[in-house]
């Protein structure tokens, strides 16, 4: 038995002690009805049942805007040390730290982005075990469920089990423990998904249902919202604009969130366009989540967290193509 | 943290010290870059730079000059859009922002031996010339070495000195066509009338043994790449050089693939046969 029972009557406590390691963020619902990732306290309460939230926790890494450079005549193209102030980020379910992993491997891998590097060092990650609903389809994405994540946190009919995974997890756990209970530790639990184990065997196949009439479906439903991939906890594409500033002379350099499903991504000067047909940029938005590119390729990059099906205003759902699959082995 | 001398992330200043008209819309520029600790800046033939014009934005520009050049580089550039305008009204000696090279080149040190074919489509004479005075510093390591080069018409005819320079030479073949003209044939420099397939047919030159290298508008691969393969030249052999929307140069943006290659990092030169089975890549 150890102290690691964290009962809910000790969740404000619990809180409290966070908040001297940073800024506590954490699911809420917002006054119009959202799920979303904001601060905590002042009436922001922190969900710890929650479903998903709208905008996943990407933001807070690659925010939809970002300065990655600053021009001045005197000075050229510089870099600025982003202030980024410690956050504490608690409540992120398996498929959300899932999502950060990856962009972990992206940001973080050969070449390391230091913007990003700079924003995930002052972020600890508090995970919370949670239920599958009706869009989800994490699986055994999720089985490690503990991602990298610093503290995770196990609901278990006492409280939650807490677990910590890294010496920020463990230093935190240490100031909590005159608050916590003594408790099991709990078994690690597999969670099987039968659509799960389908987009990891069509990675490891480089399968692309080239000859699939869905893709006519879905090419003339779409409406290139983009909804799709702004949700999505990994879809990070980004354009890089530079604007002047009103002086005539200083500049800043921008990264924004960009949209494969959008008209202008493979829109080279000129106008020509490597990806005209909405056929094209699908499979295009296919090809990136679940076989990966570059140092990505055989990387599934979908956690399955069901944002996008969730979201899509005319019901597209691309887990149909694995569906298909599965459909024509089963006679 | 002030400029960060990684090369890849921010820009550093280059002066322009030579610009050039070469048509109406094209310039060739020579840059050199300030940082005096840099002992040169190397690249190899097909790599590519992310050139910034302050205020304007950042562009992806192929090297056009001879590699190992010390401190200077030369680009050749179009006019055709936002960042491009703004670097026209640049004069020496005004500076820009370079970051890079990126991208892989061709792979010409495993050429030695062989006779090579080089096609350049309009601006795809860019990398191809830096490849040609690559080949050339080296001439004894390969076999025969033949240049085609297509233009528009005979006014949008890039390096027409050079050109017929190279014309003169006697350790290489140089055929130049324009698809159609109007106009005198431009000065001393012998032109033929037609498409560059046109070209391929119509002249004499080794297939067997033989590497080609072919950049120019998609267009021109669709009709140039299985001529070649026609002629013998296996797809293997082959080499182009791609051009996608490329933001960042270092496969992060993720706008440039091909099939499941970044056009940035694991290109933008690519042999055919690697390209054969992906839809769209051509
Ligand atoms: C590998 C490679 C090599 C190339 N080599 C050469 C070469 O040797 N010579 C040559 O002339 N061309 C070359 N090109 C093509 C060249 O990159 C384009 O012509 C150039 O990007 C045009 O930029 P533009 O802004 O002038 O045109 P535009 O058509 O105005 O813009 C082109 C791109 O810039 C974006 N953009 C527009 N406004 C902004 C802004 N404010 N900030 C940031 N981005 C903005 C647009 O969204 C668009 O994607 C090469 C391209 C590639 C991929
Ligand atoms: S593709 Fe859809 S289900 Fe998969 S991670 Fe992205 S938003 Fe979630
Ligand atoms: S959310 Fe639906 S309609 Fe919008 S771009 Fe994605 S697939 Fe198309």
């Amino acid at each position: 038995m150890a102290r690691n029972l964290l009962k809910r009557d000790s969740i404000s406590f619990f809180l409290e002690i966070l908040a001297t390691f940073g800024k506590l963020h954490g699911p809420i619902l917002t006054d119009d009805g959202v799920l979303a990732f904001r601060p905590l306290g002042s009436g922001n309460d922190l969900l710890l049942e929650y479903s998903r939230t709208l905008v996943p926790p990407k933001k807070y890494l690659l925010p939809p805007r970002d300065a990655v450079l600053f021009f001045a005549p005197d000075e050229w193209y510089h870099q600025l040390a982003a202030a980024v102030p410690e956050t504490i980020l608690v409540g992120l379910h398996p498929c959300d730290l899932q999502g950060i992993a990856y962009l972990d491997k992206v940001f973080l891998g050969d070449r390391i982005d230091p913007l990003y590097r700079a924003r995930r060092t002052a972020l600890t990650l508090i995970g919370l075990s949670c239920e599958p609903d009706e869009n989800c389809f994490c699986g055994d994405l999720s089985a490690t469920e503990t991602h990298g994540c610093d503290l995770f946190m196990h609901q278990s009919p006492g409280g939650f089990n807490l677990k910590d995974n890294t010496p920020k997890g463990t230093a935190i756990l240490d100031r909590l423990t005159p608050i916590l209970a003594e408790g099991k530790s709990l078994p690690a639990v597999s969670r099987t998904c039968d659509m799960a184990a389908a987009i990891q065997l069509a990675s490891v196949r480089s399968e692309t249902h080239g000859e699939s009439a869905l893709w006519d479906e879905f090419a003339e439903r779409c409406l290139s919202c983009g909804a799709c991939s702004l949700c999505c906890p990994t879809c990070y594409c980004f354009d890089i604009r530079e604007y002047g500033a009103l002086d005539g002379e200083s500049t800043v350099r921008l990264r924004e969130w960009d949209n494969c499903l959008f008209k202008d991504h493979g829109e080279v000067a000129g106008g020509f366009n490597f990806r005209k047909s909405r056929q094209e940029r699908f499979q295009y938005r296919y090809r990136h989540k679940y076989l990966g590119f570059g140092p990505t390729r055989g990387i599934a990059s979908c956690v399955g967290c069901g944002r996008c099906r969730a979201v899509c205003p005319v019901g597209i759902d691309l887990l149909e193509l694995f569906k298909e699959r599965q459909d024509e082995k089963q006679p | 943290m002030r400029n960060s001398r990684d090369m890849t992330i921010v820009p550093l200043p280059a002066t322009i010290i030579g610009r050039k008209a070469l048509s109406a819309d094209t310039t060739l520029y020579r840059l050199a870059l300030e940082s005096s600790e840099e002992d040169g800046f190397d690249f190899n033939p097909g790599q590519f730079v992310q050139l910034s014009v302050p205020s304007g934005g950042e562009v992806p520009i192929s090297l056009a000059g001879p590699p190992r050049h010390q401190n200077s580089f030369e680009l050749c550039i179009r006019r055709v859009g936002h960042v491009t305008d703004m670097l026209y009204q640049l004069l020496p000696p005004n500076r820009v922002g370079i970051r890079g090279p990126f991208g892989n080149g061709f792979p010409f040190s495993e050429w030695a031996g062989r006779n090579i074919l080089l096609i350049a489509g309009g601006l795809g004479i860019a990398p191809l010339r830096s490849l040609l005075y690559a080949l050339l510093m080296q001439r004894g390591e390969f076999g025969e070495i033949t240049f085609m080069y297509g233009a528009r018409e005979p006014s949008a005819i890039l390096f027409k000195e050079e050109l017929a320079e190279l014309s003169g030479r006697k350790d290489m073949h140089l055929f130049v066509t324009v698809d159609f003209t109007k106009e005198e044939s431009p000065g001393g420099l012998t032109c033929n009338t037609g498409l560059l397939p046109t070209l391929l047919r119509g002249v004499n030159f080794s297939t067997t043994d033989t590497v080609a290298a072919v950049c120019g508008p998609p267009a021109l691969y669709k009709c140039l790449l299985e001529e070649l393969q026609d002629l013998g030249i296996p797809a293997a052999h082959i080499y182009l050089s791609l051009e996608r929307r490329m933001k960042c140069g270092v496969g992060l943006c993720c706008h440039c693939a091909v099939g499941d290659l970044f056009c940035c990092s694991d290109g933008p030169v690519f042999r055919y046969s690697q390209l054969k089975g992906i839809s769209g890549a051509i």
